[in-house]
């Protein structure tokens, strides 16, 4: 992997130069909270920030996207979206989030390819900014992530004191340093310690991890346990709103329907939560998870058993946002910790 | 503050009885200053009951949860009471609920707590943002003292309080089966600042300010589930047939849902302000629910969820009521 040194003051200029050629979307500041939105210039942008509270999956998942439009009546014309065509990249994204990413590449890839999503997965260049301070929730290193790891993502930039230290880790990272070199020097072995120090510090900081001893044998737990009392102690305080899955990075379940108006109309796609209890209602007016406990169970168990087995990972990242934004303080870290005491 | 002794002895009496299912309270949260809904259905479980400024939410909303799968044959309905702890706005809401025959009173036993305010979470999360264990809150005067680490802070009660409970005219809860505590007394009055302040802007203005925050729900329902006041069998949001609300999240869609939400609790809030301590786009819904408040409060001089006897707003009719509202 490629190693370089972008000065601090530098970092402005590297923005500038890039901006022509992408759409940047970076972490903004609004009402105390931090979205990934396009920015036009360095200044709008807050690298002081623990994370977005949406996920940026929404730049590549949009929460609603348009398929296609179409006329009613006599001259019916079905007119496909246009896929856009430009270039982006999403900077100051951390690595929990670009593995999220990586995670549900196969939900879009598998069995379908699903141009909606991929075409802004494959014109996305993700530019991380690892977690020197990770939030109270954050809990990656019991998944394990890293707060700096280059995994899943493009370039990786470390704030090391007065400089970032920059690792390229992919074909299209490289090109995009390549086109700006003479803003990046090499780095040192000195710099390279100094990453390692601040990533040490960051992943010592985790203080709040999952009490399980094997996630593999955990993920074989849960079919025992599927019965247990316990999913209904759970879910006897959810309250069924869907903070946690639209907050989610890697919940991507979506719904699909027309909107239209008298003579035209949309067919749209929208995030959909498994908390709902309409999102498994059948037109009979059967519902196979009745109720709150099918639901919060189903939504441990599908990112904890049913993608593990489906996809080999596990999929949670340890971004900690369901934690941070339940009203009830269901609280993922706990859930699971605590169904790894219950007795088969 | 409540003698949580006290509250734990009351929940166990009640648990130990023939008549009630389970008690509905606090206990203490997964880290730093959460507090949790607790489920007793046992003495041993009523060991887990708290009381302390921290106890934000309104539990009411659990009557209006509980489920009811259908019953098998031979099987009896359990018509067992529930207990529940309110504060002062938590009770209005159960009044509202009872006013609108959406429980019937025999179903509660309800252990009323005298509150004398609670802390805004979003308000202490931004003093101590990295507190990871559970921090005992206690209240002393006009100050809050906070044990960490084994070294007490005190801040003064004006910092951490929730806005809704600085103008609170009913602190002591108005319904209630036991009364933990003195009653207190309040003197303060809502004043409506800062809707005031707001009515006075532009429209534009008013646009602009209500177009960005609506910009930013992504239409999760927190608002509407975490509300005790929203249990209508299936919300107008998730009928597909007529479909009112599109699925599709823009600003037109994203301000219809806004002010529906608003308006269907048109004289039944009880300004609890959960809505707005469930956004987790910090939408400033209770400034929607208080606009209309004030409004019912000047046109009809009514105010939610105060009295049992009364009948709900929207359910009575009085000669003199004024006309201005009809179009």
């Amino acid at each position: 992997m490629e190693k370089y040194i972008l000065l601090k003051n530098k970092l402005p200029e590297w923005i500038n130069m890039i901006t022509p050629t992408y759409t940047i979307f970076a972490p903004v500041k609004e009402e105390d909270l931090v979205f990934f939105k396009p920015i036009t210039k360095p200044s709008e942008m807050t690298l002081a920030y623990s994370n977005a509270i949406v996920p940026p999956k929404a730049q590549m998942f949009h929460q609603t996207e348009t398929m296609f439009t179409f006329t009613q009546g006599k001259n019916i014309r079905v007119n496909p979206a246009s896929l856009p065509d430009e270039k982006i990249v999403v900077f100051g994204i951390r690595p929990c989030d670009a593995k999220s990413l990586s995670i549900i590449d196969p939900v879009f890839t598998n069995d379908f390819e699903d141009p909606y999503y991929l075409t802004k997965r494959k014109n996305a260049i993700l530019v991380g900014l690892s977690c020197n301070q990770p939030t109270v929730n954050c809990f990656c290193t019991s998944l394990n992530g890293s707060p700096a790891s280059p995994e899943h993502l493009d370039i990786l930039l470390t704030d090391i004191g007065d400089k970032y230290y920059v690792e390229l880790n992919s074909e299209k990272g490289k090109q995009l340093v390549e086109k700006t070199k003479k803003l990046f020097t090499p780095a040192t072995d000195a710099d390279s310690k100094k990453k390692k120090d601040v990533e040490k510090k960051a992943v010592d900081a985790i203080t709040r991890q999952m009490k399980i001893n094997n996630v593999d044998a955990f993920v074989k737990k849960l079919d025992t346990i599927f019965d247990a009392p316990y999913w209904k102690t759970i879910a006897m305080k959810c309250l069924g709103c869907g903070a946690c899955t639209y907050l989610c990075p890697t919940c991507h379940c979506f719904d699909i329907q027309d909107e239209t108006t008298l003579d035209k109309g949309a067919r749209i796609r929208v995030w959909d939560s498994c908390m709902r209890p309409e999102y498994t209602l059948h037109a009979s007016g059967h519902n196979p998870r009745p109720e709150r406990m099918n639901r919060v169970r189903n939504r441990v168990y599908h990112k904890y058993n049913y993608y593990p087995k489906n996809h080999q990972m596990i999929a949670c990242v340890g971004c900690g946002r369901c934690i941070d934004n339940c009203p009830v303080n269901i609280d993922i870290i706990d859930v699971i910790t605590k169904a790894g005491e219950v007795k088969p | 503050m409540v003698n949580e002794k006290q509250l734990r002895d009351e929940v166990k009496k009640l648990v130990s009885r023939d008549d009630v299912k389970y008690v509905i309270g606090y206990e203490q949260g997964t880290y730093g200053f959460q507090v949790t809904p607790s489920f007793a259905f046992t003495p041993e479980e009523a060991e887990r009951f708290i009381f302390s400024p921290l106890c934000a939410n309104n539990l009411s909303v659990y009557l209006m949860l509980e489920e009811k799968p259908p019953l098998r044959k031979g099987e009896k309905e359990d018509t067992r009471k529930v207990g529940l702890v309110v504060k002062g706005c938590d009770a209005r809401a159960v009044v509202q609920i009872l006013q609108e025959k959406g429980l019937k009173r025999e179903s509660l036993v309800i252990i009323g707590v005298p509150c004398t305010g609670v802390i805004d979470p979003k308000k202490i999360t931004v003093k101590f943002p990295h507190q990871i264990k559970p921090v005992d809150v206690r209240e002393e005067g006009n100050h809050y003292v906070l044990t960490i680490n084994g070294k007490n802070q005190k801040i003064p009660k004006d910092e951490l309080l929730f806005e809704k409970c600085k103008q609170c005219e009913y602190p002591t809860p108005v319904i209630h089966d036991v009364l933990l505590g003195d009653e207190v007394k309040s003197t303060k009055k809502e004043e409506y600042k800062e809707i005031k302040t707001l009515e006075k802007k532009a429209l534009k203005e008013k646009w602009e300010f209500w177009s960005k925050a609506f910009d930013r729900c992504i239409r999760c329902y927190a608002c509407r589930n975490v509300c005790p006041l929203c249990y209508c069998k299936e919300c107008i949001v998730d009928q597909l047939s007529p479909q009112w609300i599109y699925r599709s999240v823009n600003r037109s869609e994203n301000t219809v849902w806004n002010l529906i939400r608003a308006y269907h609790l048109a004289g039944r809030c009880s300004g609890c302000g959960e809505c707005e301590r469930a956004c987790p786009m910090n939408i400033p819904l209770t400034m929607l629910n208080k606009k209309i408040e004030k409004d019912i409060k000047e046109l009809f001089q009514y105010v939610a969820g105060v009295n049992l006897e009364e009948k709900p707003l929207l359910a009575m009719f009085k000669p003199n009521d004024t006309e201005d509202t009809i179009l």
